[in-house]
């Protein structure tokens, strides 16, 4: 059991990198801190952790760890960990995305790498714009808010994304909020221990850009909101649907076992070595 | 724990109009070169441990009242804030424990 004295010295590249980029209050940093507590808690050994993201604010956070990390390209970090985890299956596998990185440009590789269930947990930081380049409208911005690309209020609707993952076919599939941090952790916890691809949805908050336009207020009155506006599954079962309007709905969705793409591979790879017919 | 002192924890105890004190303490500190003002551990400490300071940081104003519960070291999004349990008493010792604590599942 660390210290935060210790998770600091242990996990982040505190010498050089920090302060970090992220704008105050911005809950991306939250759940870096929750990552870091989960690999802790987990005993691993961080020589044995990659992290790969994309880009966007999100996508920033592999420059502060130190685990062996890929900060790749928009929308493709899925591949890039695809590609590790086939090369390398020993390695935990962490990809962080932000909910344009995973849903936009990247959400032809986020159905993909479900329906393969591959080994990797992924985390979508679902902040409902895209942070970096200035609030545009994002796959799960809710209908009618405001964005600077949707500046009468968006008209798409948005994606569910644990929903999502679920029908693919992920092994592991959980949300909850950067309020409710203690939870997050247990669930990133459970979702690297899964094998199979997790993926656990941490629903933040940018006040910058999408909380400025929507008059949505400072981090502190979106970190309320997230308190105030979610429910657990279980407590949300027992509601109609018309209540559950604008809630967010907290807990673990899917936890079942599928069978692991590399090890299926790993099979094939032995089945063709010992001239096995195909 | 010897009879003797266990009377002298009594005598000690807070009278019953004032509010017990808790069992678990924290020394916390902040770390102003990483702290960006955000005033999330001061709006959410349900101890009401900080105050905003004059140059937009939190200030430690009442320490005493820190149960070490960690909120604003799991929510401080900047890592600025680090809160040391302090041995205070059998309590203390006997769970001894250090911040980041096991989650529950
Ligand atoms: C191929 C490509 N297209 C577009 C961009 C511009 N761009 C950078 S970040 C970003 C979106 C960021 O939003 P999101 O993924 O939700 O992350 P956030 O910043 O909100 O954490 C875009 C469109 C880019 N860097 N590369
Ligand atoms: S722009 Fe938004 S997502 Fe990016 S660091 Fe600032 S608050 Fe966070
Ligand atoms: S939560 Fe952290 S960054 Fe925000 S005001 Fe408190 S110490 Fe500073
Ligand atoms: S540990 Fe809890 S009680 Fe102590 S300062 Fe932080 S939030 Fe307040």
């Amino acid at each position: 059991m660390a210290t935060q004295r210790q998770l600091i010295y242990d996990y982040l590249r505190h010498k050089k990198k920090f302060p970090n980029i992220w704008c105050a209050g911005c809950g991306i940093g939250i759940v870096m801190g929750a990552i870091i507590r989960a690999v802790d808690d987990l005993g691993y050994d961080k020589n044995q952790v990659a992290m790969i993201s994309g880009i966007g604010c999100s996508g920033r956070m592999p420059v502060y760890l130190d685990f062996y990390t890929m900060h790749t390209t928009h929308g493709r970090a899925l591949s890039f960990a695809t590609g590790l985890k086939l090369a390398r299956p020993e390695l935990k596998i962490i990809v962080v995305m932000g909910d344009g990185d995973a849903l936009a440009i990247g959400g032809n590789h986020f159905i993909h790498t479900a329906r393969r269930n591959i080994d990797l947990t992924a985390i979508v930081i679902n902040n409902a714009t895209y942070g970096m380049t200035g609030g545009q409208y994002s796959p799960t911005t809710p209908q009618h808010m405001l964005a600077t690309t949707a500046p009468y209020g968006n008209i798409e609707q948005d994606f569910p994304i644990c929903e999502l993952a679920q029908v693919c076919g992920a092994a592991f599939v959980a949300r909850s909020t950067v309020y409710h941090v203690e939870e997050l952790q247990g669930y990133i916890e459970q979702g690297l221990e899964k094998k199979g691809f997790a993926l656990i949805e941490a629903v933040s908050y940018c006040h910058t850009t999408y909380g400025r336009l929507n008059r949505l207020g400072s981090a502190v009155d979106m970190m309320r909101a997230l308190k105030e506006n979610s429910i657990t599954r279980q407590a949300a079962e027992k509601l109609p649907p018309e209540e559950l309007q604008g809630k967010i709905v907290r807990g673990i969705f899917v936890d079942r076992e599928v069978p692991e793409y590399t090890e299926l591979y790993q099979k094939i790879i032995e089945r063709a070595q010992s001239g096995g017919k195909a | 724990m010897q009879a003797g002192e266990e009377s002298q924890a009594v005598e000690e105890a807070p009278p019953e109009t004032t509010k017990p004190r808790p069992k678990r303490r924290g020394k916390v500190t902040v770390f102003d070169n990483w702290c960006k003002g955000c005033g999330l551990c001061v709006a959410f400490c349900p101890r009401k441990v900080f105050e905003l300071g004059p140059e937009g940081h939190p200030v430690v104003v009442h320490e005493e009242r820190c149960t070490a519960c960690n909120w604003c070291v799991y929510h401080c999004p900047d890592f600025a804030i680090v809160v040391e349990l302090v041995e205070d008493g059998e309590q203390e010792r006997k769970t001894g424990q250090a911040v980041g604590g096991r989650v529950r599942r």
